[in-house]
């Protein structure tokens, strides 16, 4: 059974179109990643989810059962918003049993759910403070423990870690995955953060102006990358992206971006079955070496423009031809700005029409 | 704030305070002197404390029956006017829906027009309905002449409040209606009360209709009241001065008192972010 499905959704505002032919589906105890940047459609998506917002076309299902007519509060569902929404009037005890006491819920249950979650989460000794009383991390955990406490079979995220420094981030971004395993319940969780959405979705669904780019596991995301748009938006730096032209040969490709020409000895379908045209050409800084890799790979040379010393690692900006090139580089590179060198594509991924042409890597 | 200006700015505060406070404290020394006191020229400043004027205010010119009907009419036009005003300003701060502005600005405009100008066209309504001489015959003219200001105050706070909380409260398992009265209201308590005293301030104040509408002195209001304390042949100023006490400190009280409520509710911090 789905724990959820969302079936050709699409939104507009009054002429504005926000989703388009939106389809996805997550099964029972799968933590679903809606990433993207902001504007893309992602929160209404899950606004639609909640029923706080009706879709204009297409449905949805929760649990294998269809909840468009369904209010928010039928739909047995929770959610952690971005500025975590408690009740400031409230203590944190009345915040985490008030959608209880909404659903008229008996007093001993309500007891032993309060008792269940700020052992869980341990916040026992907050419960008696009101919201403004306690630190944005603690916030934190008092807003996820009103989506727990309630026990629905859907938790929905709205960029619940948007608003903490970095480091609590990180840990709350490790507790919220220990959570999911400990619970097993269905969580959809929308991000702008290519790292959370890395470590904690099972299946990351990537979406641009209102449409989804890709739906895969993280690692599918990262390695094969379904058209330029994803290809740029995971990775940290970024993946570099030459928009050129190519022409194929009997053994290989040639691509071209202005005076810079790459000899890619792979061997490739065309799938618009031309020999040539235009093409968006990536390569991941991390697959950029300075010491010759195996077999195949592209070789190329350039100076030194900017090097970033990152401790582990370097980020090395070489100019190629006139054309930026990123590395990622470990251990960290010992020459200097302004020094020439070679560097080596280990894996290059290709885009002809917006979309990936699979090339067999090394 | 730099030094050489304090001295400056405090003594502008001072001059502002002393200046709105200097008719109010002559009235008040002046309901404690003594009728030869009040009429002595060169005029005395300090009143030799008698409390006559207060004693014959109460009972000669029958001011407790002049605060029943203002309590009645002021009480009635605040309570009519909140409960008019919150749902329209929450429904205009919430609701997705075309010519808001309009609306608002609208509201705005009718508050502006000149009693005056109304005066007539009121009068007319009032008596067909026959309404003249009743307390909810002041009392429906008030509450449309203080519901724009009120729909603004609420409207404004409303819009203050993250949308997210009716949000977290609906999934919660709340209705639109127990979303505003269980999350919303208690967070716009300091709102609900600047506009109950802004109203009932108006109320207990007005003049012009409350004398155009009201004839019978046995509806009278306060203000109605004491300027018609004058006599044939003389002004009772210690009188007059003696009810404008008691008129005002009921005000003084009430801002005191709902002051606290403001205070504490605008400092209760709503969400982070």
């Amino acid at each position: 059974m789905a724990g959820l499905a969302l079936r050709h959704i699409e939104k507009t505002f009054g002429r504005t179109r926000v989703l388009h032919d939106v389809s996805l589906e997550a099964g029972e105890g799968e933590f679903v990643v809606l990433l993207g940047p902001s504007g893309c459609g992602k929160s209404t998506l899950l606004r639609i989810i909640a029923g706080l917002e009706p879709q204009t076309h297409g449905s949805v299902h929760i649990g294998g059962q269809c909840v468009d007519t369904l209010p928010p509060p039928d739909r047995d569902i929770a959610m952690v918003f971005q500025h975590y929404a408690l009740y400031p009037h409230l203590t944190v005890r009345e915040n985490l049993a008030f959608g209880l006491k909404m659903r008229q819920e008996p007093k001993p249950v309500i007891e032993q759910r309060l008792a269940e979650t700020a052992a869980l989460l341990e916040i026992h000794d907050l419960l008696d403070r009101k919201p403004r009383e306690l630190s944005g991390g603690q916030q934190q955990r008092v807003a996820m423990g009103r989506a727990i406490v309630r026990k629905p079979q859907l938790f929905l995220f709205d960029e619940p870690l948007s608003n903490l420094d970095a480091r609590l981030r990180a840990s709350m971004r490790v507790e919220l995955k220990k959570l999911h395993q400990r619970l097993g319940t269905t969580m959809v969780y929308v991000t702008h953060d290519q790292a959370e959405a890395m470590t904690l979705g099972h299946t990351i669904a990537v979406m641009n102006h209102g449409r989804i780019q890709q739906i895969g596991r993280p690692d599918q995301i990262y390695h094969e990358p379904g058209n330029p748009f994803v290809a740029g938006f995971i990775g940290n730096p970024p993946m570099n992206l030459f928009e050129g032209s190519y022409r194929l040969h009997q053994r290989e490709l040639e691509f071209r971006v202005g005076d810079l020409t790459l000899k890619v000895p792979f061997q490739v379908h065309d799938p618009a079955g031309t020999d040539a045209g235009t093409a968006t050409l990536g390569v991941r800084p991390e697959d950029v070496t300075f010491d010759p890799p195996g077999s195949r790979h592209v070789a190329v040379a350039g100076t030194i423009d900017v090097i970033e010393n990152l401790g582990g690692d370097s980020v090395v900006y070489l100019i190629v031809e006139g054309q930026p090139l990123v590395t990622r580089t470990s251990p960290v590179l010992r020459q200097h700005a302004g020094d020439s060198v070679t560097a080596y594509m280990k894996k290059i991924h290709l885009f002809i029409n917006e979309n990936r042409v699979p090339l067999p890597s090394s | 704030m730099t030094k050489p200006l304090r001295p400056a700015l405090l003594s502008g505060i001072l001059l502002a305070v002393l200046g709105s406070l200097c008719p109010f404290l002559w009235f008040v020394l002046t309901s404690f002197k003594s009728q030869i006191q009040v009429e002595a020229i060169p005029p005395t400043w300090w009143p030799d404390g008698s409390v006559g004027f207060y004693a014959s205010a109460l009972i000669e010119h029958r001011l407790l029956h002049y605060i029943r009907n203002s309590v009645i009419v002021a009480g009635a036009t605040t309570v009519i006017a909140l409960v008019v005003a919150t749902p329209t300003a929450y429904a205009l701060a919430r609701l997705r829906m075309a010519g808001k502005a309009w609306i608002l600005g609208g509201l705005l405009c009718v508050a502006m027009f000149p009693h005056i100008v109304i005066a007539g066209p009121v009068w007319q309504i009032l008596e067909r309905l026959g309404g003249l001489n009743t307390h909810w015959g002041l009392v429906l003219p008030y509450v449309s002449l203080t519901l724009p200001l009120a729909v603004w105050i609420l409207t404004t706070f409303f819009q203050e409040l993250p949308f997210e909380l009716e949000e977290a409260a609906r999934i919660d398992g709340c209705t639109g209606w127990q979303a505003l009265y269980r999350i919303l209201l208690p967070l716009a308590a300091p709102g609900l009360f600047t506009t109950a005293i802004l109203t009932f301030i108006y109320a207990w104040n007005e003049f012009f209709f409350a004398l155009l509408i009201l004839t019978d002195p046995e509806h009278q209001t306060l203000p109605v009241g004491i300027a018609l304390f004058q006599g044939e042949f003389t002004m009772p100023w210690g009188e007059i001065a003696a009810t404008s006490v008691i008129a005002t400190l009921p005000l003084i009280i009430i801002v005191l008192l709902f002051q606290r409520g403001i205070i504490s509710g605008l400092s209760a911090g709503a969400v982070k972010g």
